[in-house]
This record gives C-alpha cells, structure tokens and sequence, in this order.
C-alpha cells in the first residue's frame, strides 16, 4: 500500500512544472532566438499550427465584440473537450497558478506553519463570479477576465520581463491571490476565479470522477483535510462540480477507499467490473 | 456621455483608446471601437514580432491593457504579416502588405524642411516600402497618396526633424462602420 501512496501529487508535480516550463521558457525562445514553434502562454497557447485558446477568454470576446471568428472557436475545442470529460483538469494539473500556490504549500510546510481556511464562503459565490464577471463584461463593453486574469498574468509578466525587461503592475493581483493562500488554501480558486467556474460548468457531466467505497473507509477524514479546496470527499464531494481531480485526496488515504474512477457513458451502460460507480 | 459621467477616468486614460498620432494598433487591426471587445490579450502579436514594433500596454491604459500597440516613432511596422497570422482571434485580419491600413502618413508642410525651401531632404521618400506609389516626389518635395499609404510609419522613424515633419494620422481606426460591414471583415 505505501508504494501507492503519493502517487498522484508526484505526477501532478511533474506535469505542473513541465506547464510552467513552457511559460517560462518560451518568451526566451521567441525573443533571442526567434524560435516560434511554442508561443504564448495559458490564454493562447500555439503548438505550431494547433492553437488553444482559454474557453472563458474566448467565450467573453465572442460575447462582447458579437462577432464569431471561427479559428477562436476551433482553438476553444480542445479546452473545452477536456473539461467536459475530465472536468477542471487545466485548474488542478496545469495552471501556473495553482502550481505557485502548491510551491507555496511546500514551503510553508518545510517552516512548519500551519494553517486553518478561515474563511469560508457558500459555494455559490462561485457561480456568481462567472456570471458576474461576464456581464460587467458585457456592461462595460471590454472583457474583463482577459487582462486581470491570474493565471493569464503570470504568462504575460514573464514574457513582459524577457521582451521589454519591465513588469506590469497588474502582476500585484497575482501577489495577492498568492497572499490570500496564507488565510485559505486556494481562496481565489475555491470562490472567485471566473475560468475555474465555467470550466467546472462545463465538468459538470465529467467521467472523471473520485469515488469513495464506503465499507473500507473508517471515516478518518484525512482526506477531508487534504482537499486544497475545502471540500469533503469522505462525503463523496470528490464526484462534486468543484472537484479538480487533483487526486490529493486520493494519495492521502491509507486504505485505498478513494479512487479516481470512469464514469460509464450513457446512463444505462453499466460494465460488471465497476458496480459502484453510480 | 462616458466622459460626462465619468470625466476622471477619461483623462486618467482609462477609457480613452491609446491609438492616436503615430501610436498605432498593428496590421490588419479591427476597428478601435470593438478591439478591446475581441482582443483576449495573449500577446501572440507582440512575441513573434521580430522586429519589437508591437508593445504590450499595461493597467495604465485601464480596460485597454494587455492590447498590442506600436509607436513609430520608436519602432515602425516593417510590414513582414508574422503578427496577423498568429492571431488567434481574427482581432488582427489577415491581410497582404499593400492591404495594411495603420494610418495615413501626413506631411506637415511648415514643418517639412524640403517644403520650407531650407534643404533637399527625401528621407521619407527614400525609406517608403511602397516608393512612387504611397510617396513621390513633386519637384522634389515629398507628396503623399493616401491609395497606397499603408501607415507603417518607416517615414515617421526615418524623419530627422524634432517634431517629426511627417506623422501617421490613424484615419481609418475610428471609422463608424456599419455591423453588416463589421461583420463581413470579421469573416
């Protein structure tokens, strides 16, 4: 059994830094050698001729400028298709965000500072962020999301720093969302952030899922604790709309009873092998 | 009726666009009016720039923050298209070299030492891409064709004089256009 413990973060950790890598390493490529195979960062990321553009940046331009582009959506297909099937994957396994903010873990955990979510917000205030965000959008007449968005701003500092050797000052936001961390874990992910959300919308019908198996819990609540979002797999929050299947919850039980599982597709399909997924 | 009610934020620059003399948005550019709404602010346009004409504007320009915008006084345009074709938003279009509509160079004449009888200057002609077409001389002094100017602003960066003689005017950026038209461009 503790061959398999860990097993998750430490993955996690690896895709989370090979994310930021291309972040960080790509202004350096494209600014002293003129090397644009990889370019831009988590609002629009081009491979080459694949493009991905971020479905809420997306989703608010097409909104506000009422005009469709198809190239935008086609760019949007990929995000989009994986939040449907795996929910808020790019919030739990690549965002430069929630990477810093593991970073941060690590470090207040090798000073031995502990810490309690002081403060704690229904969750619906995270739907009304989305919603909120995309009318004042829609209000003002200029998306909002897409110069204030944390996860986009660490992306557009470090290439601001390599092209133009100076830092926006909008970066404080990022300093903040980080600062927030000190008070509760993810406070800016939990509640606030507009991209998490309308991903999570989107997860809502995901396949996968963390599912408990009740008889071999003994209702530690380790995995309670775990959670960097505050929620509570042991009450099988883990097949939640919030989850992010970031599998700490997972790696924290002892006895196995959490497990990232597939959903069956379509109601009625039901294989032998899992007949507990329900 | 923003500035009215909100005449603070107008002249902090919050809500004014930062286009204007010689400060342009780059090639292929939508109209000013709904390039902030399309921009997503990836900065795509700027990072593949090689010659460093496209700067990234930050909170300072309030909800324009984040929009490409080069200055040709600094760096003009060079006209090598790399940046519409990253774009992933249609925000730059796709357009050719002799499409480009930055601005539209103008010629200040009392300004101009080649107009002024002072000397026989022809920087701006000599540096123009689209020489004898967008520029050409008229009994040696320079004379624009607003046809074929695209706004580059090379004529702007070469000027010696201080105040530049010739300036890009971004004459097409605040055009009113019609939403038919609008979105026939967009596609």
């Amino acid at each position: 059994m503790s061959g398999k413990k860990r097993r998750y973060s430490r993955w996690r950790l690896a895709v989370q830094t090979a994310a930021f890598l291309v972040i960080l390493i790509n202004p350096f490529l494209n600014y002293y050698w003129q090397f644009s195979f990889v370019q831009g960062w988590y609002q629009s990321l081009g491979i080459g001729k694949l493009w991905f553009v971020s479905p809420l940046e997306g989703l608010e331009s097409i909104l506000v400028s009422k005009t469709v582009y198809l190239p935008l959506l086609i760019g949007m297909l990929i995000p989009v298709l994986l939040a449907l099937f795996l929910g808020r994957v790019f919030c739990g396994w690549i965002c430069p965000i929630h990477f810093l903010s593991e970073l941060e873990d690590r470090l207040l955990r090798l000073l031995r500072i502990k810490r309690r979510d002081l403060w704690r917000l229904p969750r619906m205030v995270f739907w009304f962020a989305l919603i909120g965000e995309l009318l004042l959008s829609m209000i003002i007449g200029a998306p909002l999301f897409v110069f204030l968005s944390p996860p986009g701003l660490v992306g557009r500092e470090i290439m601001m720093a390599v092209f133009f050797h100076t830092l926006a000052l909008e970066g404080v936001i990022v300093v903040l969302v980080l600062t927030l961390n000190l008070f509760t874990r993810r406070f800016f992910c939990r509640y606030l952030c507009p991209l998490g959300a309308l991903l999570a919308f989107l997860g809502s019908k995901r396949r996968l899922l963390v599912v408990k198996r009740e008889e071999e819990c003994l209702k530690c609540g380790l995995c309670d604790r775990a959670c960097p979002l505050g929620l509570s797999p042991s009450q099988g929050e883990g097949a939640s709309l919030y989850c992010w299947n970031c599998g700490e919850c997972v790696d924290a039980c002892r006895l196995n009873a959490l497990a990232f599982r597939w959903r069956a597709i379509g109601p009625r399909v039901q294989s032998d092998s899992q007949p507990r997924d329900e | 009726m923003g500035s009215l009610l909100l005449p603070r934020l107008a002249h902090a620059g919050l809500l004014k666009s930062p286009v204007g003399i010689n400060h342009l948005r780059p090639p292929g550019a939508v109209p000013e009016e709904i390039f902030p709404a399309k921009c997503i602010r990836c900065g795509r346009c700027a990072e593949i720039c090689s010659y460093r004409s496209i700067r990234v504007l930050d909170i300072r320009y309030g909800v324009y923050a984040g929009t490409p915008l080069i200055n040709v006084e600094e760096v003009p345009c060079y006209l090598c298209m790399k940046c519409v074709d990253v774009c992933p938003t249609g925000t730059l279009r796709r357009v050719s070299q002799e499409e480009v509509r930055m601005g539209l160079a103008v010629i200040n004449r009392r300004q101009c030492v080649t107009w002024r009888g002072l000397a026989l200057c022809r920087t701006c002609y000599n540096v123009c891409p689209f020489k004898e077409k967008a520029i050409h001389l008229d009994q040696l002094r320079p004379v624009i064709d607003e046809r074929f100017c695209t706004g580059c602003g090379l004529c702007v960066h070469g000027c010696p004089l201080t105040p530049k003689a010739i300036n890009i005017e971004p004459v097409y950026a605040f055009e009113r256009k019609s939403r038919d038209v609008r979105e026939e461009e967009a596609l």
